[in-house]
């Protein structure tokens, strides 16, 4: 939002009633008639137990994920399902062969008797189809679900294993399609690809072995006209659709991107008197699409008929030489009749193959990207024998600490620094100094390349990292929000506190007005990122959210920073609540908040170049002097 | 394509009239540039044709005929060559039934002209079939192509209002799904109601080879029809809960991926993904009811036509071996069984189909309905060049339109000489940043009126108005696009060295010099991002270059560096005479850039002088400045 104003004014964005409205409903959107079905249909959900997981960070399957290795346990099941496709294919193509009995035994013969037995097996063949595909969708659909609901839980508990180096920001698209396209698609290839690869196989051996049976000329004819234009055809069609559908995804991705930036932008658009151009530059983008839409259904366009047209071709080539068979008394009609009705069974599977094997090639590529997800280790790595950290007084120690995030360019050089228990350090220093590496060291996001941080003497390497995260509690720069209530988010840390636990703390920190403001008081809905709450106020839940976490560290990394004069009031008389008593490391960008702190550090290139209170170092006049002088200079 | 880049160039009064008609954005032509609004893009395909009917009274397929009628040259003889093909194929199990009863049972005719006949119908049909699925996606593609044109041009004919609620995912899938859905069915629904033409045509025929017969031999078809609505009534729900309940697993992944620093942080990995569990498991319970539905109708579905075909083949067969049909009308049937379930199965589909576009049609509507509101008036004429003089004249103003809206200006009322510099000072909400969009006229004032040099600015076109305004704000937009064209944004096309001018001027030149692309640089590509005061000082070459008559800076260097802000300051100060100057401060250096400084509080002027008046005698000025940013720690 360009001319929208701070956020947080009461006129930048919608009006937070209009968002609940809009956000509110479960089924947003959805037709009414629809959404009352589907009100009908949740009424049937069982209540799900709460899952209980088993999380570790170091113990977890490690073998290469394979799809032999994904599908094993399930051998005797997918045994089963395949028993259900031989018997499903099977009674789905006796239909032409007994059509051809009872034309050949019953019809021609003008014997009637046979006719009902015919029809009747016909009945049985049509029931016992029936029955087996139901099985055969109902089970494997059940299977397939199952195993991805696995691999979403393992996946993404592998997710949580990693360490911060591996959420880089180019990283996070393509992460989420790990969890979701990859996913999918192997749910794909499991659910349709696999089983329906075996139904067409099964298929295509089925009628061309009744076909040699019955007359292996006529099939000998049938699979020489029909086949290799049916193979060459279905194969074109396949790389050049995909060419074309490729350049419709890519088309309709700039068509979107640019309505997208477009509407983001429209207030500069507007300013800037470029409506006319930006009108002309869409249409472009979009003529592009049309064209490669039109391209790509081209390619559908000529298929299809192409395909009959050479079902014609099959079909003429039947009648022209099974005719004259038929004639000469060397094939019966219901036999002409029988390769007829197997000609057009013929086409569908070369088809579906066709397309299997694209659908199989998406499995395999799924399969390669999660198994070189899964082998990923995490950088920082819990020690087998960590132990618990007991309960801390606070005391922080930095022993000669060199990092870097890559291994030419350190970030910190040697900083050695010790916060006492129930002090609050404050780290100031210019951009890029290393200011927030250090607080991403004490939590352990990062492991130092040389020397250690200490918690009361333990080094953090030594302990679980669940016991060390949970003492600590820290505060970032852009206070992330949950999808969920505002009580969902402050509780993130302690799930069970009490609701009376959450209320307090939301009014420790100042966040009563808001809470007594809202209709729903602390369940109401943060909507999307919590665009509905002002950037104060959600840097407000933050801090509640670590203040009642009760930790006994508190780290404030930038937290203050983006904040107008008001909201920063509030903070930091909210800070002085939740400091109180606690061991504290503040990264400030601003100097009114350092000059709070029991000391200050000044790091400038990765080293600690200046340590003490405010008025030492104002005294000493070094960087810190200088930097206070341009500040009080300003204001 | 004329470029018109030049302001003040050539064709100012050859085209008053074209932007004067803009008052209503059904008028409005967007094929070329104005004087005000410079084109530097050459139009590569046709302009949209249709256009939805205004009058919202009328149902929607009515009111999207046009778009759909402006195609009719290739949509009619698609549609006509569609329905020939079907009753080709219609043809062709009835020639084949004649071929094997004369051929083969009686032996009366020639086997080769039959076998011919089924070539040439066969490939006659084919060559059908290939042009008019052309002609078909070809009109689909043309309407959905249309329908986005008109949709974007409506779009940037919308006011900030209208952006202030909008929320951009839900225009996006109105731009994406529902132009989609209407489209298909647009171009769909004709082409299978020619299949219903077919199904006509071959039930008649089959009646007049045997009646019974034909009965007994589409008995199971209605069925195809039956089972199909009753699952897509229970697949339709439920594949929006399992859509829904994707998006709930994306979502706690996408937070978990960008929150990670707080999961890790409160140690809540176990947590999460016990919620991601919770919600895997309940996509998996709505996905195993998906498949048991499924389960339930398709094969059944699949096997109706079957049924068919045994009651063709034991009560045909019967009738042949009573000798009352021949054993080619027996083919003949069971080829009529497969052909005619076809209109079951999609006649049930495009009922569906309708119900949807009907939705969303409504919901494009909706956008295309919506009426900017600031537009030019129809007798609005050009603001010519300028002296910059700017008078607010008891303005009152409120933003939205509900009951609780609360006036943000409140009588304000401040005259602005040409070429003075005017500095607004006043604490959050107090209304100086809507005072600045007011006169751009992103908004209009509710009460009062805003004069540009004697002109109510509702009287002159906005573009032309806009044009004499740069404005610069404090979070600026910048696109994806390379910084040279970034900064030339208002003045596409603009030369490279206006460009450079314009960023040394705004002390853009030095950082951007040092990229590896330097001008060239696409913004956000390559996870190069530019910081907040890199941003700012790019958004202020990019209004330095269109020189404008009034310049408005709303906490524009907020995030620059002092020093850095001090050169673009002198650089400003060195002009100062050709603009008049509305600056919106937070800090005490910008509040030096003016003449004047005017102090805001609750919307209106609270006291007006230079600064060192105001500190002398206001106390509620010092009080404000105490609160104001203290800039640069750090």
């Amino acid at each position: 939002m360009s001319f929208g104003g701070p956020a947080g004014s009461p006129f930048g964005g919608p009006s937070a009633s209009a968002t609940s409205a809009a956000a509110g409903l479960p089924f947003a959107g959805m037709p009414s008639e629809l959404a009352e079905r589907a009100e009908r249909i949740l009424a049937q959900e069982p209540e799900h137990p709460d899952p209980d997981v088993a999380f570790s960070q170091s113990e977890y399957d490690r073998r290469p994920f394979t799809l032999r290795r994904f599908l094993g346990p399930h051998r005797l099941g997918l045994a089963g399902a395949a028993a259900l496709v031989i018997v499903e294919t099977v009674a789905l193509q006796a239909g032409p062969l007994l059509t051809q009995i009872g034309l050949d035994r019953a019809i021609l013969p003008r014997d009637a008797t046979v006719l009902w037995w015919v029809g009747l097996a016909y009945l049985a063949s049509i029931v016992v189809n029936l029955a087996a595909s139901a099985a055969r969708v109902s089970y494997t659909g059940r299977l397939g679900e199952k195993l991805m609901y696995e691999l979403r839980v393992r996946v993404f508990s592998h997710f949580q294993r990693q360490s911060l180096d591996f959420y880089t920001e180019e990283k996070t698209g393509r992460l989420m399609t790990r969890m979701t396209s990859d996913i999918d698609a192997l749910a794909a290839l499991f659910q349709d690809g696999l089983v329906n690869l075996a139904v067409q196989g099964l298929t295509l051996v089925i009628i061309t072995g009744v076909m040699f049976a019955l007359s292996p000329t006529l099939a000998v004819v049938t699979l020489v006209v029909v086949l290799p234009g049916m193979l060459a055809l279905t194969f074109w069609f396949k790389g050049a659709s995909e060419r074309g559908y490729g350049a419709v995804r890519d088309r309709i991705a700039a068509v979107l991107a640019d309505l997208s930036e477009s509407l983001a932008g429209m207030r500069v658009i507007t300013a800037t008197n470029r409506r006319r151009h930006n009108v002309i530059q869409h249409a472009n983008i979009v003529g592009e699409h049309t064209v490669a839409n039109v391209r790509a259904s081209t390619v559908g366009a000529i298929y299809g008929p192409a395909n009959e047209a050479i079902g014609v071709l099959g079909q003429a080539a039947l009648l022209l030489v099974g005719g004259r068979m038929v004639l000469d008394g060397s094939l019966t009609v219901g036999e002409l009749f029988a390769f007829l009705l197997y000609l057009t069974a013929f086409f569908a599977p070369i088809q579906q193959l066709v397309q299997l094997y694209n659908s199989y090639q998406q499995g395999q590529a799924a399969v390669v990207k999660l198994r070189q997800l899964l082998q990923t280790e995490p950088t920082v790595v819990e020690a087998r024998d960590a132990f618990v950290l007991p309960p801390l007084e606070g005391r922080i120690e930095f022993e000669g600490v060199t990092f870097g995030y890559d291994r030419e360019q350190s970030v910190l050089r040697d900083v050695n620094l010790v916060v006492e228990p129930g002090e609050t350090l404050a780290v100031v220093g210019p951009t890029g100094a290393g200011k927030s590496t250090v607080a991403k060291l004490v939590t352990r996001f990062y492991d130092p390349d040389q020397g250690r941080i200490l918690l009361d003497g333990h080094d953090v390497r030594d302990v679980t990292l669940h016991s060390l995260r949970h003492q600590l509690g820290v505060v970032p720069q852009e206070a992330f929000l949950f999808h969920g209530s505002i009580a969902d988010n402050v509780a993130f840390g302690r799930p069970d506190a009490t609701a009376e636990d959450i209320v307090d703390a939301c009014r420790q920190v100042g966040l009563g007005d808001l809470i007594d403001r809202l209709g729903s008081g602390v369940d109401t809905p943060v909507h999307e990122r919590g665009s509905s709450l002002s950037s104060g106020e959600r840097q407000l839940l933050a801090l509640a959210r670590a203040f009642l976490a009760q930790p006994r560290v508190l780290i404030l990394d930038e937290a203050t920073s983006n904040l107008d004069l008001r909201s920063e009031t509030v903070i930091e008389r909210a800070l002085d609540v939740v400091l109180e008593g606690r061991t504290a490391i503040v990264i400030a960008h601003r100097l009114a908040t350092a000059m709070r702190a029991d000391r200050i550090a000044v790091i400038d290139d990765g080293r600690v170049v200046e340590l003490g209170t405010h008025a030492e170092l104002v005294a000493a006049g070094g960087r810190y002097a200088d930097m206070y002088a341009t500040w009080s200079a300003h204001s | 394509m004329p470029r018109s880049l030049e302001p003040m160039g050539v064709a100012a009064d050859g085209r008053l009239g074209e932007s004067k008609s803009t008052s209503a954005s059904a008028n409005r032509e967007w094929s070329t540039g104005t004087r005000f609004e410079p084109v530097d893009v050459e139009r590569r395909f046709e302009p949209p044709r249709g256009k939805i009917h205004p009058d919202r009274t009328l149902g929607w397929i009515r009111r999207m005929l046009p778009i759909v009628a402006a195609h009719k040259w290739v949509f009619v003889p698609t549609l006509v060559l569609a329905l020939i093909a079907n009753l080709l194929q219609v043809l062709l199990p009835a020639v084949i039934r004649s071929g094997i009863d004369q051929a083969l049972t009686d032996r009366t005719a020639s086997l080769n002209r039959f076998v011919v006949m089924v070539l040439v119908i066969g490939v006659l049909r084919s060559l059908l079939t290939l042009v008019y699925r052309y002609g078909l996606y070809k009109t689909a593609f043309q309407i959905d192509s249309d329908l986005r044109n008109r949709l974007y041009e409506h779009l940037s004919e919308l006011s900030f209002d209208f952006y202030d609620r909008m929320q951009s995912g839900q225009v996006i899938s109105r731009a994406n799904s529902d132009i989609r859905s209407v489209q298909m069915f647009l171009t769909f629904a004709p082409l299978i109601s020619m299949t219903v033409v077919m199904f006509s045509v071959a039930f008649t025929f089959m009646l007049t080879i045997h009646v019974p017969l034909t009965l007994v031999a589409i008995l199971p078809l209605p069925g195809v029809y039956w089972l199909g609505v009753r699952l897509r009534n229970e697949l339709f729900p439920l594949s929006w809960i399992v859509q829904g309940r994707l998006a709930d697993v994306a979502t706690t992944v996408d937070e978990n991926i960008n929150g990670v620093r707080v999961v890790r942080s409160f140690a809540a990995e176990r947590q999460q993904i016990n919620q991601l569990a919770k919600a895997a498991t309940s996509l998996r319970w709505a996905s195993v009811r998906t498949v048991d539905t499924r389960a339930r109708h398709n094969p059944l579905i699949e096997n109706l036509p079957r049924l068919g075909t045994l009651l063709v083949l034991v009560y045909g067969g019967w009738l042949v071996i009573d000798e009352q049909v021949t054993e080619g009308t027996l083919f003949a049937f069971t080829a009529y069984v497969t052909l005619l379930q076809a209109p079951f199965r999609t006649l049930g589909m495009v009922l569906m189909l309708g119900q949807r576009a009907k939705a969303s049609a409504e919901r494009i509507f909706e956008i295309l309905d919506t009426e900017p509101s600031v537009a030019d008036r129809p007798d609005a004429a050009d603001l010519a060049d300028i002296d910059g003089a700017i008078e607010f004249d008891d303005v009152v103003f409120a933003y939205g339109n509900g009951s609780d809206r609360a006036d943000v200006l409140d009588r304000f009322s401040l005259r602005i000489e040409p070429g003075e510099s005017v500095a607004l000072v006043g604490r959050t909400g107090c209304g100086k940043s809507t005072v600045v969009r007011l006169l751009a006229r992103f908004y209009d004032v509710d009460q009062g009126a805003i004069r540009v040099d004697g002109h109510d600015v509702r009287d002159v076109t906005a573009a032309s108005l806009r044009a004499h305004i740069g404005m610069v704000t404090d979070e600026p937009f910048l696109f994806s696009t390379s910084l040279a064209d970034n900064i030339a944004y208002a003045r596409p096309g603009a030369e490279r060295g206006a460009v450079v001018a314009a960023a040394v001027e705004a002390q853009a030149d030095e950082f951007i010099a040092q990229l590896p692309d330097g001008y060239d640089t696409v913004v956000g590509e390559r996870g190069y991002t530019l910081s907040g005061g890199q941003r700012q000082r790019v958004a202020i070459a990019r209004t330095l270059l269109t020189d404008p008559r009034i310049l408005v800076l709303d906490d524009a260097t907020s995030a620059i560096d002092v020093h850095v802000e001090e050169r673009i300051h002198a650089a400003l100060t060195e002009r100062a005479a050709q603009w008049t100057m509305i600056v919106i401060a937070h800090r005490l250096s910008t509040i030096a850039l003016a003449d004047r400084v005017v102090l805001m509080e609750d919307g209106r002027v609270a006291a007006t002088g230079t600064h060192r008046e105001l500190m002398a005698n206001e106390p509620r000025y010092a009080e404000v400045l105490a609160h104001l940013d203290d800039g640069g720690a750090a």
